[in-house]
């Protein structure tokens, strides 16, 4: 029983963790119809400015500053690099980020180097909470409670807000959205800015001891790759699948390690998105697109 | 100028079409019309040509230095796998990102099907040149197999799903290392020996001009015999009804099936033609690590990773989607780039395997570079190098 | 496995049969219902094609006559109903069999592939007629490339009918819009069809163009003596040059006569106007 407790907690925790990373690029995919590869870069950048002015501002302001660093290279990208190559098709464009995901990881993995490995977590690193006789590690539940604060007022924002409107519009029709007045650029430029931060707060979770091993921040781009699969298998064009696809890989990927080992966790994930995508092409709750001559 | 700018402005896809213009149909002079004959007679010229080539490429190790047969060694197992991609992604419109896993399916089919299964390793004990062909047909067979996932996905949903290959290879790997051997020490397959000549043959009696003919000589008459048998291959199906089928299924699904191609087949058929060359690539991979093959500690870097299958993708988009000619160039810049820095700045080979530290090492400046690449190709040469190329000839002869 | 009867074997020298010997068979539509969702896109539909006719499908916009094509060339299956050309039903078959049964289509947005050759986009046509997977193409297998050939020589003699002979060798994507629709058509008529099907082929087209169309269509339907349906707006080319005339409006048959008697029919004459005020509405 304790067992099974232990891995819904971690599944969940994990899985808020997935769900903002996975909220991000589904929200980016929605404002752009680009799929960011390099989301994973924008969490690692986040994460590296907050290691590198932790020892200058302290952890808080560090990681103010993390955050608002990805959501303005995240907006840079989009509008620097992808705004200009509006004729590419969405493979190309995705390609596209394919190529500023190894320029950001490889400079980022050069900075790091061969140093010991940073930890972003000080806050919560050493929290613990037993429950139903399991443990919940502080990232984890300092992760759900912030998913659920973020995600929740995410939602509340795109169903009665202005720009939640202006979004869902934009999503549904591009030329009809701009000849009603919505401004296209600022829509995607605060789609990107969203994502980015929300990778970056996602990242401040996963480079600490319990989720990212004894590795830190050099292994949260690999971390944040789960997030692919579980926006995918939650449909692209849903921000509640992305939500609903994070906890399924997270608890996926904890069942997997629990009842069969730590490498199977990794795969285990991405056999559930496949068999997902075999029986829903477009993932579960994604747009069946009807296709026209 | 302006006809080239407005095919590649009214291709559906800018990214891929465009490319193949003067690229993917043989008959197809450099864009002169006018021309009655549907077959101008350049047969003849081109015959002469791949005459020439086999007799330069012969002649190579002989004149080359040992090092640098082992960097074009690396540039042509590349080369032959990013054929196998290109025409995937460029000519069928299929995204893949699992492309080191198929090479790790030929590369563990080889080493099974040939060793004779000492120490504890499975192995058949086929001859060698058998377990080369078998390794092929198993992994163009495991290509296919992912038909029903390949047939029902399109665009980015395939290429993440065709991601979870990469995960699975690594993972079984991992767990069976009676088959593909251990993460430590790996398991070592046989040389290719054809006819009583030995691929691999490392204290060699032959010699041509003075010149002994060891092993990487060999090592490179076998690549170099290979990447051109796989080109001819290619470019034979890419100008023919398999490729006319590919462009149709990649541009518009429904136009192609009302012109009798069915849109299913085809794309299993583009897997597992693409799997192929990928197989064959992953044997090359092991012959040219001296035998050895070894699973990789991590599913993100390593001989098998996702790296790999992101830097063959940057291959075949540096080279030109869709493009055999780009596909080898892309090889050369991703492959050769990290291998030729140490040996152009005389420096020791040591740090060409070292990528940690927080030095620009050959292989952090390659990664830099192609990153840069890919992104520029895109927004301002989506027909990649190829294309570049084209254009420039276009100009030259012009002047 | 639906019978070919009144198609050549795949892989004969095409052409060999003397325009006007080859059987010609009628396409009927029967009572072809399409549904998506809730929406009736096409609502109990049947006519015919009379053999070596030129037949016209018009109607407002959203009437159904794209559906209606989609339907008969197996993108769309009808909820009921069925059609048939001669003895095969078309319904029935797979997809990408339908081309070979003899129905070749051209497309109102061109789908040809921009950076290939026109003889490329035209060979397409051909791959019905043709065998040969990657390794006899890959090995250039004598008997394949044998084949090849002379099957680019009749897409070549197709292209000269058609006019955009002189640029088989140029990617397709850089020919004007009016030879791009040429190329659309010599794809179509590449698939050797005992029926044509023509998708808007005016759309886009000036006057000067449009005549030279129905000149064109002309020249096939006695040239080659086979039918052929075209989708059109265009009154004046429909009026033209179909022998008979089919109308849609909301996915319903309103008029089924010969243009002269349709032109007048009143229902007919409501839908257009109809439609004319909604579009300016």
């Amino acid at each position: 029983m304790s067992t099974f407790v232990q891995v819904l907690l971690n599944g969940t925790g994990r899985g808020a963790i997935y769900a903002l990373l996975a909220l991000g690029f589904v929200v980016i995919y929605k404002s752009t119809e680009v799929i960011n590869f390099a989301h994973g870069s924008l969490a690692l950048f986040g994460g590296y400015i907050v290691f590198a002015l932790k020892p200058t501002l302290g952890w808080l302001g560090a990681a103010v500053c993390g955050v608002l660093a990805a959501a303005a290279l995240a907006v840079l990208i989009e509008r620097v690099l992808l705004a200009r190559a509006k004729l590419a098709s969405q493979d190309s464009l995705a390609i596209l980020t394919i190529g500023v995901d190894i320029l950001i990881l490889t400079e980022i993995t050069r900075r790091l180097g061969t140093a010991s490995a940073p930890f972003l977590g000080d806050p919560y690193q050493d929290v613990r909470l037993r429950f139903l006789g399991a443990t919940i590690e502080g990232p984890e539940l300092f992760a759900l409670l912030t998913a659920i604060v973020l995600i929740g007022g995410f939602f509340v924002a795109f169903r009665f807000s202005t720009w939640g409107l202006t979004m869902r519009a934009q999503s549904e029709n591009k030329e009809a959205a701009a000849l009603m007045g919505i401004r296209s650029w600022r829509v995607t430029a605060s789609a990107w800015a969203l994502g980015g931060a929300l990778a970056a707060i996602a990242i401040l979770f996963i480079a600490t001891l319990p989720v990212a091993g004894g590795a830190g921040l050099t292994a949260a781009h690999t971390i944040a790759f789960a997030a692919f699969p579980a926006a995918i298998l939650g449909g692209l064009t849903s921000p509640g699948g992305a939500v609903v696809g994070g906890l399924v890989v997270g608890l996926a990927e904890s069942s997997a390690s629990q009842y069969i080992d730590n490498d199977f966790a990794k795969v285990a994930v991405y056999l559930v998105m496949l068999v997902v995508l075999v029986a829903r092409p477009s993932g579960l709750f994604g747009k069946v697109e009807q296709v026209r001559v | 100028m302006s006809e080239t700018t407005r095919a590649e402005a009214t291709g559906p896809t800018a990214g891929a079409t465009g490319v193949d213009a003067a690229e993917t149909d043989s008959a197809a002079p450099d864009g002169q019309g006018g021309m009655p004959a549907v077959h101008p007679r350049r047969d003849r010229r081109r015959w002469l040509l791949w005459g020439a080539l086999v007799v330069v490429l012969f002649l190579v190790p002989i004149y080359l230095p040992g090092q640098y047969l082992i960097v074009s060694t690396w540039v042509m197992t590349g080369a032959v796998g990013a054929m196998g991609l290109t025409m995937l992604i460029g000519q069928a419109g299929q995204l893949s990102l699992a492309h080191s896993f198929f090479l790790l399916v030929g590369g563990v089919s080889y080493t099974v099907l040939s060793s004779d299964g000492t120490d504890g390793f499975v192995g058949l004990g086929l001859p060698t040149a058998l377990s080369l062909v078998l390794a092929v047909a198993i992994s163009a067979a495991v290509g296919a197999a992912f038909a029903p996932v390949s047939g029902r996905l399109t665009g980015i949903y395939l290429g993440v799903a065709s991601l979870s290959l990469v995960f699975l290879g690594w993972w079984l790997a991992r767990v069976l290392p009676s088959i593909a051997g251990s993460t430590s020490s790996g398991r070592y397959a046989d040389d290719l020996n054809l006819f009583g000549f030995d691929f691999g043959e490392k204290s060699p009696t032959l010699a041509i001009l003075g010149v002994p003919i060891g092993q990487n000589e060999r090592l490179f008459w076998l690549y170099a015999a290979l990447t051109l048998i796989a080109y001819f291959v290619a470019r034979g199906a890419v100008d023919g009804r398999v490729g006319r089928a590919w462009r149709a299924v990649r541009d518009n699904e429904a136009a192609a099936t009302v012109m009798g191609v069915s849109v299913v087949r085809q794309k299993s058929v583009a897997f597992a033609v693409s799997s192929a060359y990928a197989g064959l690539a992953g044997v090359m991979v092991v012959w040219w690590y001296d035998g050895l093959l070894k699973p990789d500690e991590a599913v993100d870097s390593g001989t098998y990773s996702t790296a790999v299958a992101i830097a063959y993708l940057a291959m075949v988009v540096i080279g030109g989607l869709g493009s055999l000619g780009g596909a080898i160039v892309g090889a050369a810049v991703v492959f050769g780039t990290p291998l030729i820095i140490p040996l152009l700045s005389q420096g020791d080979s040591s740090a060409v395997l070292s990528s940690g530290g927080t030095a620009f090492s050959p292989v952090v400046i390659t990664y830099l570079a192609y990153g840069a690449l890919i992104v520029l190709i895109v927004l301002f040469e989506p027909g990649g190098l190829a294309a570049l190329g084209r254009r420039l000839t276009a100009r030259l002869k012009r002047s | 496995m639906p019978d070919t009867t009144a198609h050549p074997t795949p892989g004969a020298p095409p052409a060999d049969v003397p325009a006007g010997a080859r059987e010609i068979p009628t396409l009927a539509v029967e009572d072809v219902t399409v549904r998506f969702g809730g929406i009736v896109a096409l609502d109990a539909v049947s006519f015919s094609v009379a053999p070596r006719s030129i037949h016209a499908l018009i109607g407002p916009n959203g009437a159904g006559k794209s559906t209606c094509f989609n339907a008969v060339t197996g993108i769309y299956r009808p909820t009921s109903g069925r059609v048939t050309l001669g003895d095969a039903v078309l319904t029935d078959t797979p997809p990408h069999q339908v081309a070979r049964l003899g129905v070749g289509r051209a497309f109102q947005n061109l789908a040809l592939v921009a950076g290939s050759s026109v003889l490329d986009n035209v060979m397409l046509g051909r791959y019905s007629l043709t065998s040969g997977g990657f390794l006899s193409y890959g090995l250039r297998l004598p008997r394949t490339m044998r084949a090849e050939r002379r099957h680019e020589e009749r897409a070549a003699e197709i292209c000269d009918f058609l006019g955009i002979g002189a640029h088989l060798h140029r990617p397709a994507g850089v020919l004007s819009y009016g030879d791009q629709k040429r190329v659309d058509i010599a794809r179509a008529l590449a698939v050797e069809p005992t029926v044509l099907l023509l998708d808007e082929p005016a759309a886009g087209m000036n006057a000067s163009e449009t005549a030279e169309l129905a000149h064109l269509i002309r020249d096939i339907s006695t040239g080659l003596s086979i039918s052929i349906l075209l989708v059109e707006h265009d009154m004046g080319l429909v009026m033209g040059i179909a022998d008979r005339v089919t109308v849609l409006d909301f996915g319903r048959l309103i008029a089924d006569d010969t243009p002269a008697v349709v032109q007048k029919d009143p229902a007919v004459i409501r839908a257009y106007l109809g439609s004319v005020e909604e579009e300016s509405a």
